[in-house]
This record gives structure tokens, C-alpha cells and sequence, in this order.
């Protein structure tokens, strides 16, 4: 879970605007994740693990990646999911 | 800055970030430049813009749990400030009643 | 109700994260809901109708 400042807790305006820019960071990012549905993605994982997959959808967490056609270094795993702790980024073209 | 405390920073701080061009070093030997487009609050994650040809960009999103400093390189002007915010995401969905 | 007047109040999950989101993004919490409902609403049925697998089975990162 997100805590919030020691300063919004005292004060409602600080409060507010931190609230205010929780909300436009989050909603941005949760349209970009959407937007992400059905594109190829390269994750970039530890260990130099680099794979590419189709991109499905993530939990609200962020925890999990739902992926197609992974392709492994052995092979391609038609259904995965990839664990946010095992990726450093991934990335797209748009 | 040294940002090993990048998850810890929190809204108003990541929001200072939005629309310049950063650096971001992640995990042991990746390095990311890009304008900035957000940080997830809930998982500390960037997501960076890098504009090639027109009408093509590529997005990278930095695990906020693997990010190991952040650097600005250079605040966005207007036009790549909207190129931002308007070239790649769908239009805002409509607002929902409470 | 179903339940007799000597039962303890229920629990409210759902009210309750709803009081944690509000505080967190305040007047935008229901619309920052709702994208999530729909998030977590297409990551479950695409898990439900494909069955993903772990890849890799072990994590990189312990």
C-alpha cells in the first residue's frame, strides 16, 4: 500500500494536491498499461534475460503480466505470466 | 540525485519530473533516456517516451523496484509537451459520475 | 437480515478499500476505480480463458 506524506497528514491543502497529482500519475499510467493490450513488448529481465511477447494486460498491483507467444530462449510459450520482480523495463514502439 | 529512494519519493516529487528528459539508470547495467510521461504511484514505475520519426516513438517503462538513479537532462518546450500528452494515448475516457 | 441480531457486524472489504482510495486520490477515486475494476476485470478473464503458466517456473529474482 501507498502512504501518504507526513505533510498531508497535517495539512488538507497538501493533502489535496497530493491527492490531485496521485490521481493524473496513476491515470496516466493505467491508460498507457491499456493501451499496451495486444502490442509487442521486450522485456529486459534480470539475469540478462531478454524475451519478447505479446502483451495481454497486468494486475492493478503490478505484480503480474499476462503475455502471448512468449518467446524464450527455448522456445515460445504461448501463455505466460512474467513476474514485475523478475523485469528491470520493457519496452514498445509506438 | 541518487535515487535508490526513487519508491519513497511519492506524488509531488515524481510529478516534478513529468515532461523533462531523464536519465534512468535500472538494475545492474541498463541505462534509459526519455521524456517522462509518469510514475505509477503504486509500483514506483516510469514510463519514458523517446520520439523517432514522426508519427513513431517508442515507450519504455522502468520497474520502479529496479530504478537506481534518476538524472534531468532537460525540461520539454511546448510542442514536445503536447507531442507527449496527445501523440500515443487514447483520448481521455469520459469522466464517471460519482 | 439473514444474519441473527447477536452476529457480529460484517466485514466490509469493498467499503473499506473504498475509504483507503479516497483518501489516496481523493475526489478522482472513483474514476481511478473504475479504470482499475476494468484492469483487473480483463487481466483475470484473459488468466481464466488461457491458463498462463509462470515463465520462468523459478524467479530470476529471489
Amino acid at each position: 500500500s501507498i502512504p501518504t506524506s507526513a505533510e498531508a497528514e497535517a495539512d488538507p491543502e497538501q493533502l489535496q494536491k497530493e491527492q490531485h497529482a496521485r490521481s493524473m500519475l496513476r491515470e496516466t499510467f493505467l491508460r498507457c498499461l491499456l493501451s499496451m493490450a495486444n502490442r509487442k513488448v521486450q522485456f529486459n529481465m534480470y539475469e540478462k534475460v531478454k524475451v519478447e511477447a505479446t502483451f495481454g494486460a497486468s494486475d492493478i498491483d503490478v505484480l503480474n503480466f499476462q503475455v502471448s507467444d512468449l518467446h524464450t530462449p527455448i522456445g515460445v510459450q504461448k501463455e505466460a505470466l512474467i513476474r514485475s520482480q523478475d523485469v528491470i523495463s520493457f519496452t514498445y514502439d509506438v | 540525485m541518487n535515487t535508490c529512494d526513487w519508491p519513497l519519493l511519492g506524488p509531488l516529487q515524481w510529478t516534478s519530473y513529468v515532461n523533462k528528459q531523464v536519465r534512468v539508470k535500472a538494475g545492474k547495467d541498463e541505462e534509459h533516456r526519455g521524456w517522462l510521461l509518469t510514475v505509477d504511484p503504486v509500483s514506483a514505475s516510469l514510463v519514458l517516451v523517446d520520439f523517432g520519426l514522426p508519427g513513431k516513438a517508442s515507450v519504455q517503462v522502468v520497474m520502479g523496484h529496479a530504478v537506481e538513479e534518476v538524472q534531468v537532462l532537460q525540461e520539454a518546450d511546448q510542442e514536445t509537451t503536447e507531442r507527449l500528452q496527445t501523440s500515443f494515448l487514447p483520448p481521455t475516457p469520459r469522466r464517471l459520475d460519482p | 437480515s439473514w444474519r441473527g441480531s447477536a452476529a457480529p457486524p460484517l466485514e466490509r472489504p469493498g467499503e473499506r478499500r473504498g475509504a483507503e482510495m479516497k483518501k489516496l486520490y481523493g475526489e478522482d477515486s472513483a474514476k481511478i476505480m473504475a479504470m482499475e475494476a476494468a484492469m483487473q476485470l480483463a487481466f483475470d478473464r484473459n488468466c481464466d480463458r488461457k491458463q498462463p503458466k509462470y515463465w520462468p517456473v523459478i524467479p530470476l529474482k529471489l
